[in-house]
């Protein structure tokens, strides 16, 4: 089990640092941009919060976006969001698949380790992944507010990237699960997956109507506006996020150590 | 000898398409077993059941005494496998494979592996995704080896591997038997089969049709005829009684004739065509 998490963490690690990178990077160059447009936001403050369903949508009218804390909800928070999202997908839709993909499966199967074990050791990998990119994002982000001198509060932070973390385990579960029943790597069901919870999130926000489908999507309880806003998790939306993490994970786990290898 | 292959009464089937069905046949410990047919006949099929790569509708199937179902890490820890489809992991060395196969067993197998790459010309630097087919198989080969298996499973072995290098592998094979361990090896190179195995199981359409002898099987049946009848050269194989080849002859000018067992090549030919 050791060898195989380490392989797949061995794996991963460019793909790790340049999506880190990458997401940390704009967010960082997101906070430093900040100070040149604080006067400037300060005039569009006041347009954003009144565009109605739209304000609310990205959290506008709880939080000015001339306010640090308004601008990395809405601008980092968007970014981190989705970078976080789609690097979740990119490590876990191919995850169990690419064994039969690149015919390794004979190779890894032919030596005396349960499949289940497999599932678990490269379910370890990705929560290894998520934790260290997570990680590097808020260190970098944390760097942002060393030179712009002023920052979030320690356990605004930590609620916000905690529920992120949540965000990407449970999508990465969702992406995991799917990636046990498929002999070939689809990346783009993995990304889609994502962009359709983005989408349905965004429209329960605009659409009063579909409010009460809030909860189908995970980035409903990682919105950055709501937790940085109120200070508080959705924890009725996060346990149900566990819960269909867990699921998933049984789901992967069921399938993979049943399904005749191709 | 106690046996180390117990496979009894499997049938597999992918929905409506056959894989195979009712098949039974062991093989004892020391063997080198052939089993030969043509694509498609479920050889494959039969090799990924053995390894609990998938599972089966019916039927039982025991390696090393212990059933494939409820003991498959405790059997895989003792076998030692080569799939015909040799690949590894693309961006790793093919030491780093070696390594992994040997950790993964929780086995030191530093000494056996070294000996197996020196005789295996295996350039343990170089990146899965640098080497040949042939040289992905001698990889394969020392990952199969290292760890002194009871068992070995090959399919399709030499394929991608120069003579050279057939004439090593075959070499090792026998010298692990020697000491113990038991080798079943599928192939369509036949004369492998002629030249290593013991015994041999013929499969056709998911169907056994013979388990035998390598003798035993190229006796079977059919006969080679060499005839010059009324001053015309034929040759043929004969599959039916030698006496009524011996009517057929009666009345007709023989100047010469001679009956000879087929080659193994046209012996099997008979069991694919028939």
């Amino acid at each position: 089990m050791k060898s195989i998490y380490q392989y797949e963490m061995k794996q991963y690690i460019r793909t790790l640092l340049l999506w880190s990178v990458c997401v940390g990077g704009m967010g960082m160059a997101c906070i430093l941009l900040f100070s040149g447009m604080q006067e400037e936001m300060a005039g569009m403050a006041e347009s954003f919060a009144a565009m109605g369903a739209f304000s609310e949508a990205f959290g506008m009218d709880r939080l000015s976006i001339a306010t640090l804390k308004g601008f990395y909800a809405t601008e980092v928070g968007t970014i981190h969001e989705l970078g976080g999202a789609m690097f979740a997908a990119v490590l876990s839709m191919n995850m169990l698949s690419k064994e039969e993909d690149g015919h390794t499966s004979e190779f890894l199967f032919s030596l005396p380790i349960a499949r289940g074990k497999v599932v678990w050791a490269k379910w370890c990998a990705i929560v290894a992944n998520l934790l260290l990119f997570h990680l590097i994002c808020v260190g970098i982000y944390g760097a942002g507010f060393l030179l712009l001198g002023e920052g979030l509060s320690a356990r605004e932070m930590l609620l916000y990237h905690g529920m992120q973390l949540l965000l990407g385990l449970e999508l990465a579960g969702i992406c995991y699960a799917f990636s046990a029943f498929f002999r070939q790597n689809k990346l783009g069901v993995g990304l889609g997956v994502v962009l359709l919870f983005y989408a349905c999130d965004l429209l329960c926000r605009v659409s009063p109507e579909m409010e009460k489908f809030s909860v189908l999507s995970p980035f409903a309880y990682a919105n950055a506006s709501e937790i940085l806003s109120t200070g508080q998790i959705a924890a009725g939306g996060a346990a149900l996020g566990i819960g269909i993490l867990l699921a998933a994970l049984g789901i992967a786990y069921f399938r993979y150590t049943r399904k005749d290898l191709g | 000898m106690k046996p180390v292959i117990e496979i009894a009464h499997l049938t597999k089937r992918y929905g409506k398409n056959r894989g195979v069905t009712d098949l039974s046949f062991t093989v004892a410990q020391g063997e080198i077993f052939g089993f030969l047919g043509p694509n498609g006949a479920g050889k494959s099929t039969t090799i990924r059941a053995m390894l609990g790569f998938i599972g089966f509708d019916s039927g039982e199937i025991r390696l090393l005494g212990k059933d494939i179902r409820r003991e498959r890490e405790e059997i895989l820890a003792q076998v030692g496998y080569m799939p015909s489809e040799t690949m590894f992991y693309p961006n790793m060395k093919a030491g780093e494979i070696i390594r992994m196969a040997a950790q993964v067993r929780r086995k030191d197998c530093r000494e056996e592996a070294g000996i197996l790459c020196e005789r295996l010309q295996v350039d343990t630097e170089k990146r899965i995704c640098e080497l040949s087919l042939g040289n992905r198989k001698k990889v394969s080969i020392v990952c199969a080896m290292q760890h002194r298996p009871e068992l070995f499973i090959f399919d399709e072995p030499t394929s991608g591997l120069d003579p050279l290098m057939q004439t090593a592998f075959f070499q090792l094979i026998r010298e692990y038997v020697e000491q113990g361990a038991t080798c079943i090896l599928s192939t369509h190179v036949l004369s492998e089969v002629r030249r290593y195995c013991d015994r041999a199981a013929i499969l056709k359409e998911g169907q056994l049709q013979r388990v035998d002898t390598v003798s035993a099987l190229t006796r079977a049946g059919a006969k080679r005829i060499k005839w010059v009848r009324d001053g015309r050269q034929e040759e043929f194989i004969y599959e039916g009684d030698l006496n009524d080849l011996h009517k057929e002859l009666a009345g007709h000018d023989i100047t010469d004739l001679l009956i000879e067992e087929p080659s193994l090549e046209e012996a099997f030919m008979e069991y694919y065509r028939s």
